[in-house]
This record gives structure tokens, C-alpha cells and sequence, in this order.
């Protein structure tokens, strides 16, 4: 099992993307693809435990699956008054 | 309140780390005119086996040296250090996989500039180090046939991250029944076009077309 070591890489980019934009993350979209050989329910209980005490400590993860190989960050999910961002 | 919540597109791996440190490595591995093998397959389909002998007889002809993970002991570096080369272990800990960074962390003030091939043996495991990238300039997937000929349909993320299929422990063929043909089929359908070999590195089975192709 190995969902935990994902769940934190991907709490890292998060925290990274969101800091660099400066916004407040409310759910971070992911896709993951059945021959990622990443466990859906295994990610989503690790993600809880990854991102405690972080500033991605009360965001949803949202996953879509797909057929590929896809592990992938798609979008951060964020609150509208606190962006600065333009994109 | 954030009633209008948007959405930022990132569009990143989430294992980019991963990625740039794996890139750095493959770079300065090419650099250096080192060749990296990397295996990897289920406990005890014979990695450590395949490498005793692989080393034991390369160590005559170039420059060999091995980077074995393991969740603990030391067992295997021990193994294969009777033959002579450099090895180093590498243990995880809770972790099932290798992963860039600790290939990295490992080479540091040990890898031999005049090295001509790196072997890395990542942890027994066929479903967590398929995600990672080493910087390996190939990855070996082992099969032994006591494990049966559908492990590549059970296990299609590791095959197809794979670059060769060696089929393992042939010697035992009469003991296990294993059926070729159909072992050939699976890998053919979860990594179309595939390189497979087929050796007993007990008794020599085979090896030849190994050797050869490390070369």
C-alpha cells in the first residue's frame, strides 16, 4: 500500500500551488486512472491523514477516474474571496 | 462566506517530484555512460538470485555494481556482495517502494565514475514501484513460474511500466505445469510488442540471452 506516500506527494503540491497563487484551497480535483495502480478508497482515507495540520487540512478530495494511467493534480478548488490569482 | 468557489486549473503529476529528481539521475547517469537496470517483481520470484550470478559473472568483463531495497535486513546486500562488487542496501523502513530521491541519496560519495552498469533492485512488490520513475535506462520485470501465468492480467500496472519480461525459475517447469504459451499471451495483451526471456539462473537456462542483453 503505498496510497499514503501519493496522498502526501500530492498534499505537497497542493500546499505549493495553492501558496504560489495565493489562495485558500477548498477541494483539490484529481484524476486517477485504473492502471495507476493507485486504490481510490485507500487514497481518499490517506488524504485525510495527509493533510491534517495543513493548510489543506479541511479540503475535499474530489477524484475522477479514468481509464489510463493518469495520476494527476487537475485543479484546486478555491474560495472566491480570498484569490488573487488571474488565470 | 465563499459562495463562488472556483477552479484553478494545476495540471501536474502528482509524483513531479519524483519525476525531476528521476530525470536528474537518468541525465547524469547518461553522462557518465552508466547503464541502470532496475528489477523488479513480487517477493521471491528470484531477483536476488538473477543478480548473484548476473554480477558474479559481469564482474569479469566491466565495471558492476548493485543498489538492493528492502523494507529490512540486510540480507540480500550481504548475498550479493560474495561476489565481489560493490553493493549497497538500501532499507525503506514502512515503505514499499524505492523512489528517485533515495537512489539519489544513496549514490552519494559511493558511485563509481568509471561504473558501466548499476543494478537496482527495488522492494519485492508489484503494484507500488510501478508509480515511480528511478531513472533506470531499463526496468525488468521478473516472473517465476511458480507464481502462474496470470500475474501480468492481476498486475498490469507494473508490466506495462516495464520494458522486459523475464520469466523466472524455468527449471521448475515439469514440477509447476506452467503453460508458456499462455504466459506469453497475458504479457502480450497488457504490453503489446514486449520483450520476455525466459531463464533458470540456477542452472544457466537461458542466461546467455540476459547477458546479452545488458550489453
Amino acid at each position: 500500500m503505498h496510497e499514503l506516500s501519493i496522498a502526501l506527494s500530492l498534499v505537497d503540491l497542493g500546499i505549493e500551488e495553492a501558496e504560489r497563487r495565493g489562495v485558500l484551497v477548498v477541494a483539490v480535483h484529481v484524476r486517477l486512472g485504473a492502471l495507476s495502480g493507485v486504490v481510490r478508497d485507500a487514497l481518499e482515507l490517506s488524504y485525510q491523514v495527509a493533510a491534517e495540520g495543513t493548510p489543506l487540512e479541511h479540503s475535499r478530495l474530489v477524484i475522477q477516474e479514468t481509464a489510463g494511467t493518469d495520476l494527476e493534480l487537475v485543479a484546486l478548488e478555491v474560495a472566491n474571496e480570498h484569490s488573487s490569482a488571474i488565470d | 462566506m465563499s459562495t463562488h468557489p472556483r477552479l484553478i486549473e494545476v495540471r501536474q503529476n502528482i509524483l513531479k517530484k519524483n519525476d525531476i529528481v528521476a530525470r536528474a539521475l537518468r541525465d547524469r547517469f547518461r553522462e557518465m555512460g552508466i547503464h541502470v537496470i532496475s528489477l523488479v517483481s513480487s517477493p521471491g520470484s528470484g531477483k536476488t538470485m538473477l543478480l548473484e550470478k548476473t554480477l558474479a559473472r559481469l564482474r569479469n568483463e566491466c565495471k558492476v555494481a548493485a543498489l538492493v531495497g528492502d523494507l529490512a535486513t540486510e540480507n540480500d546486500a550481504v548475498r550479493l556482495s560474495r561476489a565481489g562488487v560493490p553493493v549497497r542496501q538500501i532499507t525503506t523502513g514502512t515503505i514499499c517502494h524505492l523512489e528517485a530521491a533515495m537512489i539519489e541519496k544513496s549514490l552519494e560519495q559511493w558511485i563509481d565514475p568509471d561504473l558501466d552498469i548499476l543494478f537496482i533492485e527495488n522492494v519485492g512488490n508489484l503494484v507500488c514501484p510501478s508509480a515511480y520513475d528511478l531513472g533506470e535506462s531499463i526496468r525488468v520485470v521478473l516472473l517465476s513460474i511458480t507464481e502462474g501465468e496470470d500475474k501480468p492480467l492481476k498486475y498490469p500496472t507494473i508490466f506495462n511500466t516495464a520494458d522486459v519480461a523475464v520469466i523466472t525459475k524455468v527449471d521448475l517447469t515439469a514440477a509447476v505445469e506452467f503453460d508458456f504459451n499462455a504466459a506469453h499471451r497475458n504479457i502480450e495483451s497488457v504490453r503489446p510488442g514486449m520483450r520476455v526471456l525466459e531463464l533458470s539462473a540456477r542452472t544457466g537456462q537461458g542466461m546467455e540471452d540476459w547477458f546479452q542483453l545488458l550489453r
